[in-house]
């Protein structure tokens, strides 16, 4: 569907080209930056579609204030679409028009500095494109998701703000491995702050808030989409708080995950490190099962986990899948973060065998997960003393696994009360956002990937002043 | 050479009843029709001889491209518009999704004036189907989620846009016995094996009648006297040549909210085998137009079904 080799040499091809210009001499780096043209809305064009439609590659489609009912198709790949200011260029879908900019199978696209409100399913949405980016982002009453990519790869999103979605602020979806990261974005009013579904691999969340969304950050399994598991995610240096929204927007499996920070259900191989967890009537940290009825797979074996998503496409599923099909949270690494004031536990992990819903034992025990935790700042946990019980680093000191089990049928089985249909319709108004730095005239180099970031140099975060 | 072709006869002769025995042995292992739990989309369309039937996707979603309109339902009438234009009263009771005024009398145009159900607001067709009873009690439906894409097989950037008001019905209601094919089966959630009669459904995956409707048509007549003649299905990716354009397939996915066990279901039209749809296109053409050069030529996936607001689970 994308990523085919030869679209990546192309992409290469370009960026050698580029290196090569900036090399050259000075006419030659000259009548480089003269190819490209910035196209005006509303000053030239009337519409951003029609100058989208009208640019070339490595153009600039500069767009002034003003409130745009648009749904935007953007199929001209390398150009970026940028707003003058991003608090008053507004693309409002009127909750009739369905995305806000929709970019399918087109490389190289870069959305910044703008808002889009009201759009029946998704603010902002990469769907088989790679080379992606959207920064300086709001994203604010989207009936699905605020800010949205789909079997995407090489991509960002950075200082953006996802608000009022029902399912997630920030998604991304069926790749691995992803090539992505998410950074310093705000995520607030959500069913989810953050989800991931079976995507992973080089795949960061870092130094991000959420805060007020139903559940902070959830990474997902399950075959109700391609590419499962979700496997090998790095979340750190958030800053997750009080994510117990009962009264705003969330579709039914935001109400299962109600009142967690970050939970990782089904997900496997997540690191999740030195992040800043507190106020959460529920767990701060959980890794727990997604347990999925009539599934049209079972979960692959560790041993397929590192093959490329796009390899897995035509697979057959299995011939036989039991009733119900538990994703467990195998082998989370949980270190060095900071959780507090959590009702049911700081720190949590638990599994469930399939027998007790009436389908075959599989034999997985929570203590058999190999998840672990080490160096976190916490008070309570579920089982207690889990750093003792499941070190990442030396051998356990304890074996009691019985201990303050996690309840999880208590967990799942009460979910909050289903919110009215159409509620991320009134969401209040988000303050104003930050702008992008810099010269918004100025035309962007093509955008040829991101770099990414160095966990190791990020610390835990500090409280905001507000909180 | 004919000393070579006897020297090599034993062996030919002898690779041919293996193949033959092979194949013998398959179709006395091959259930009839009637007694499959599962049909399979494998299943040659061509073995029905006389009711042409869809090649279908069966994987997961996410792997080809495809947009989706999910249209809530609407209302329900003894009337067909297609079949019984003109004549209210004369159908069966159907369930109507998408266009909200869908009657008797309707028109294309009458109905792309009008509001819609479904998600897609340029998509002002009309769905419908026999209402489903069960224990002799109305079933109402949910929703009807029609799925857009290029037919298995097809080359995605040969799919043209329907013709304004093009009628199209899948599925036979005159059926008496399981259905030859896969036009119209039931199965639960968005399982893609159909059978031919509802089974018990699980709560998370609750019960859904998919009708695939043809993808090849005969570039001149948006309608029929049987309503079948101006459309067919594709065969591995090519549309014949009495119907060289190929459109999208429309699959439409009726969920219910039925699941568990202990129904005693029956169609306004029949027993559950008589399971048919219908489709009367009156889409904006513009937008139905963009969704196919977005989402179906280049082969992205615009939007996903997946169970995560399903009621269910919660239960």
């Amino acid at each position: 569907m994308h990523s085919k080799p030869w679209k990546l040499l192309l992409v290469v091809m370009a960026a050698l080209a580029l290196v090569a210009g900036a090399c050259g001499s000075d006419d030659d780096s000259d009548s480089e930056d003269t190819s490209a043209n910035t196209l005006k809305v509303p000053q030239d064009y009337d519409t951003i579609q029609e100058a989208v439609d009208a640019a070339a590659e490595g153009d600039l489609v500069l767009i002034d204030e003003g409130v745009y009912n648009e749904a935007v198709d953007v199929v001209t790949p390398n150009i970026t679409l940028r707003g003058t200011d991003r608090n008053k260029v507004i693309l409002d879908g009127e909750f009739e028009l369905e995305n806000g900019i929709r970019v399918p199978e087109t490389d190289g696209v870069v959305v910044e500095n703008m808002t889009a409100r009201n759009y029946v399913t998704n603010g902002f949405f990469w769907t088989g494109s790679d080379y992606y980016k959207g920064s300086y982002l709001t994203a604010y009453r989207n009936g699905d998701y605020g800010v949205y990519s789909f079997d995407a790869y090489h991509g960002q999103f950075d200082n953006s703000l996802g608000w009022g979605s029902p399912d997630a602020g920030f998604y991304v979806g069926e790749c691995y491995p992803c090539d992505m990261f998410i950074d310093n974005v705000d995520a607030q009013y959500n069913g989810l702050g953050y989800s991931g579904t079976d995507s992973g691999g080089d795949l960061y969340v870092i130094n991000s808030d959420f805060t007020n969304n139903r559940a902070g950050i959830v990474p997902n399994s399950g075959a109700y989409e391609l590419c499962y598991p979700s496997r090998g995610s790095v979340i750190a240096g958030n800053r997750i708080w009080n994510n117990n929204l009962v009264d705003g927007p969330g579709i039914n499996v935001s109400l299962l995950a109600q009142s967690n920070g970050i939970l990782l259900g089904g997900a496997v191989q997540t690191i999740v490190e030195k992040n800043l967890v507190w106020d959460h009537e529920r767990g701060g940290i959980i890794s727990v099962p997604y347990p999925e009825e009539d599934a049209r797979d079972i979960a692959p074996d560790k041993s397929t986990w590192e093959t490329p998503c796009e390899e897995t496409l035509d697979n057959e599923p299995a011939e036989e899948v039991p009733d119900w099909v538990i994703w467990h949270p195998w082998e989370n690494e949980v270190t060095g973060n900071t959780v507090e004031s959590s009702g049911m536990a700081d720190l949590a992990v638990a599994t469930v065998d399939p027998a007790i819903l009436g389908s075959p034992s599989d034999g997985v025990t929570t203590a058999s997960l190999e998840n672990c935790f080490s160096d976190n700042t916490f008070t309570t946990s579920a089982p207690a003393d889990i750093e003792a019980l499941a070190p990442c680093d030396g051998d356990p000191t304890s074996d009691d696994w019985a201990n303050n089990e996690l309840d999880l049928v208590g967990l799942m089985g009460n979910p909050a009360a289903e919110p009215p249909e159409g509620l991320y319709q009134t969401t209040p108004e988000p303050p104003e956002q930050e702008n992008m730095p810099g010269d918004v005239t100025e035309i962007p180099q093509p955008y040829t990937g991101p770099e990414l970031p160095d966990v190791d140099s990020i610390e835990v975060p500090s409280k905001p002043d507000d909180s | 050479m004919a000393g070579t072709d006897q020297k090599f006869l034993p062996a030919v002769i002898a690779l041919a009843v293996i193949v033959l025995g092979a194949a013998a042995a398959a179709i006395a292992l091959s259930p009839p029709a009637s007694e499959s739990a599962h049909l399979h989309a494998s299943r040659s369309p061509s073995l029905s001889g006389e009711y042409p039937t869809p090649e279908r996707h069966t994987g997961p979603q996410g792997r080809v491209g495809q947009f989706i309109a999910k249209c809530a339902y609407s209302h329900s009438a003894p009337d067909d518009p297609i079949v019984h234009y003109q004549h209210p009263g004369r159908s069966h009771r159907h369930d109507f999704y998408g266009a909200v005024a869908t009657n008797a009398f309707s028109t294309p145009e009458q109905l792309l004036a009008g509001e819609t159900t479904c998600t897609k607001t340029a998509d002002k067709a009309a769905y419908w189907q026999p209402t489903l009873y069960d224990h002799d009690e109305i079933v109402e439906p949910v929703e009807a989620i029609a799925y857009y894409r290029a037919a298995p097989g097809v080359t995605p950037t040969d799919v043209q846009s329907f013709p304004f008001g093009l009628a199209m019905i899948a599925g036979d209601q005159t059926a008496t016995s399981p259905q030859v094919g896969e036009a119209a089966g039931w199965t639960c959630g968005i399982d893609p094996i159909l059978t031919p009669m509802p089974r018990d459904c699980a709560d998370q995956s609750p019960l859904h009648l998919n009708l695939t409707f043809q993808d090849c048509w005969d570039g001149v007549h948006i309608d029929s006297d049987d309503h079948q003649a101006h459309v067919t299905y594709s065969t591995a990716g090519e549309c014949p040549s009495s119907h060289p354009v190929h459109i999208p397939q429309l699959t439409t996915a009726i969920k219910y909210p039925i699941s568990g066990s202990g129904h005693d279901f029956r169609l306004a039209s029949g027993h559950t085998y008589s399971a048919h749809g219908d489709f009367l296109n009156a889409w904006e053409p513009e937008g139905l137009e963009r969704e196919i050069q977005i989402c179906i030529h280049r082969n992205v996936v615009c939007n996903l079904n997946n169970n995560k607001d399903d009621d269910a689970l919660l239960q």
